[in-house]
């Protein structure tokens, strides 16, 4: 594939940024929705108790630890993944 | 990966070419931090940290991931191919 010059690189990191903002949201809902569905049961009171604030809190902690190691593992598997294809074309 | 004699690409076309890539492996990735959490993280969430286990877990599950999606994609090229192939090659 040809490389991209510095300015077509421009327009692709902008696009990129933009569809970032665009998926924030619908990233964001997940999340409420998965760690509500985790923490919170008792509806005998309006209010979330500490303990469901609490499950909260360490819910979000963990999503974004994961987050950033999946991120980690997916980098490497696609990078080895890459070199094996090459590999295997270049037979 | 665009061969076989064709005219260059245009810039508008190689930028999308690069962006949809982008976008396909984010998708995975985002699939996978998904699954392997699902799998791999204990959902009453009594610690905020990754416990050793669940970060191992993760690995793991990250590394089979990939496993199998090669393992698929190739059984249905296999499946395809022998079909007469929808994609013909």
């Amino acid at each position: 594939m040809d490389s991209l010059t510095n300015s077509e690189q421009q327009i692709l990191a902008d696009r990129i940024q933009k569809r970032q903002m665009k998926q924030f949201m619908g990233i964001f809902g997940n999340l409420v929705d998965s760690c509500f569905t985790s923490c919170v049961d008792d509806f005998q009171s309006k209010a979330l108790s500490g303990r469901e604030t609490g499950c909260l809190t360490r819910c979000v902690q963990k999503w974004m630890t994961t987050n950033e190691r999946m991120g980690e593992r997916f980098a490497e598997l696609n990078a080895a993944e890459m070199e094996r294809q090459q590999r295997a074309a270049g037979r | 990966m665009f061969g076989f004699g064709q005219p260059k690409l245009s810039s508008e076309e190689k930028i999308a070419a690069v962006e949809n890539e982008i976008k396909v492996m984010t998708e995975m990735q985002t699939r996978m931090a998904k699954i392997c959490s699902q799998k791999c993280i204990d959902s009453t969430y009594r610690e905020g940290e990754l416990s050793k286990g669940e970060a191992s877990c993760l690995d793991r599950c990250s590394a089979k991931f990939f496993e199998a999606h090669t393992t698929i994609s190739d059984q249905l090229q296999k499946e395809q191919a022998a079909k007469g192939g929808m994609m013909g090659r």
